[in-house]
């Protein structure tokens, strides 16, 4: 029979893993002194904030220029779409796709797979719940790489500083974009997978 | 429950899954093992060989490393006899000249400072481990360890760094510095370190050498 520690009145660290009886609960771990609860608390709502939060952010991330890059004087400011669109026209597919998988598509799929992931525990969807241990894992691992194109303006600003021949400066938009990113990484964070079995176990109880 | 189940349980005989809260009776897993949930396939435990003295071999080697991958140039722009060349720490305050200073602040945390201080607290708790020497602040090290875990990024640093290569060869001539070897070798260095770190060995040796000087104190 597969049940749950919380059922048998056990709770672990989110910290150092160490297992504690639930009446320690809201007492500090007597290994790492980590304050011990059963499930994060409040995690839904902290995770609902966040992921609007930056899904807030990620408008003005698209639509402000990130960087202007001036060659011979001349040039715009450019988003990230056309910084995608200005390597498509130089023929390097494979970079416009890196640059625009990290940039525009992990950033979104990252808040419809968070949404999918609390609509999972709201609304009971909880049938198919090892995909959703791999989304969430996915979702959790490739935070970190949308940091990318703030990587290349701050690359670019720092080497392209020809005077006249060329320049490159950093614009808001990348401040709006590196929010969302931070944003869905700590909405990533605060969610406990573990209210997903919870619900789980609660819907099959009640079928049989 | 009733009070006696209560006090039968004892916690050190199981392992609690951190995904999905599985409750498992506790064994030993052999050295090179790996433990994984049975439900949810999460890592329970991961033991490895001589976890403590490798981790402190790679995080001296990388903070070796760390010093020629911020001091010497990462990359240099040559055109029409103007050059310039690029350290991490130049990046940084690029962002900062173009005032987006949060940005500049968070590349500079993510690419040098996190990156930084997780070595040195590697270095710092692997040889109080390694020693068994009772030392203050072991859990706290251990503790930040965990946490800035996700934010150090110098390998997306180095895409970027690929990214703004392919970027720049129509503009002009690219070339390759120390510090960018040098970099390449301290992320190496840095995965490697994760994979040879076991936690539970690390937690284990800290209680226990916070307990003896519990004892100690008395």
């Amino acid at each position: 029979m597969q049940q749950s520690a919380l059922s048998r009145g056990l709770i672990t660290c989110h910290c150092c893993n160490k297992p504690a009886h639930l009446r320690h609960e809201g007492q500090k771990c007597n290994r790492c002194g980590t304050r011990l609860h059963a499930r994060i608390p409040n995690s839904l709502t902290y995770t609902w904030a966040l992921l609007v939060a930056s899904a807030a952010m990620l408008l003005p991330a698209n639509l402000l220029p990130i960087m202007t890059f001036k060659s011979l004087g001349q040039g715009d400011p450019a988003t990230i779409m056309q910084g995608v669109i200005q390597l498509l026209e130089h023929d390097m597919l494979w970079i416009a796709l890196v640059v625009l998988t990290a940039s525009i598509i992990i950033p979104l799929l990252k808040i419809v797979g968070l949404v999918i992931l609390l609509l999972t525990v709201q609304m009971g969807w909880t049938t198919n719940v090892h995909q959703k241990m791999l989304m969430y894992r996915f979702v959790e691992w490739i935070g970190r790489w949308s940091m990318l194109d703030i990587f290349v303006v701050a690359i670019l600003a720092a080497i392209v500083q020809l005077g006249n021949l060329a320049s490159v400066v950093g614009n808001t938009g990348a401040t709006a974009f590196a929010a969302a990113v931070i944003l869905t990484m700590l909405a990533a964070n605060s969610f406990d997978t573990r209210l997903i079995w919870d619900k789980h176990l609660e819907l099959s109880e009640a079928d049989t | 429950m009733t009070k006696q189940d209560d006090q039968l349980i004892q916690p050190e005989k199981f392992w609690i899954c951190s995904e999905c809260d599985l409750l498992l009776n506790r064994c030993a897993v052999p050295d090179q093992f790996e433990a994984h949930c049975p439900r949810c396939q999460s890592t329970l435990v991961a033991s490895k060989h001589r976890s403590i003295e490798r981790t402190l071999a790679l995080a001296i080697a990388g903070l070796i490393l760390f010093f020629p991958a911020n001091l010497f140039p990462i990359l240099s722009l040559n055109a029409l006899g103007l050059s310039q060349s690029e350290t991490i720490f130049t990046s940084v305050k690029a962002l900062y000249d173009s005032h987006l200073y949060a940005v500049s602040g968070l590349v500079l945390l993510s690419a040098i400072v996190v990156p930084l201080f997780k070595l040195l607290l590697l270095i710092y708790l692997s040889s109080c481990l390694l020693l068994h020497k009772p030392a203050p602040l072991l859990s706290w090290a251990m503790k930040s360890y965990q946490q800035m875990d996700s934010w150090g990024m110098l390998e997306i640093y180095m895409l970027g760094i690929l990214v703004s290569i392919i970027k720049l060869v129509d503009v002009a001539e690219v070339t390759p510095g120390i510090g960018l070897y040098s970099l390449t070798g301290l992320i190496i260095t840095t995965l490697l370190t994760s994979t040879q770190l076991d936690k539970h060995r690390f937690w284990r040796r800290i209680e226990q050498l916070e307990r003896r000087t519990c004892n100690n104190q008395r």
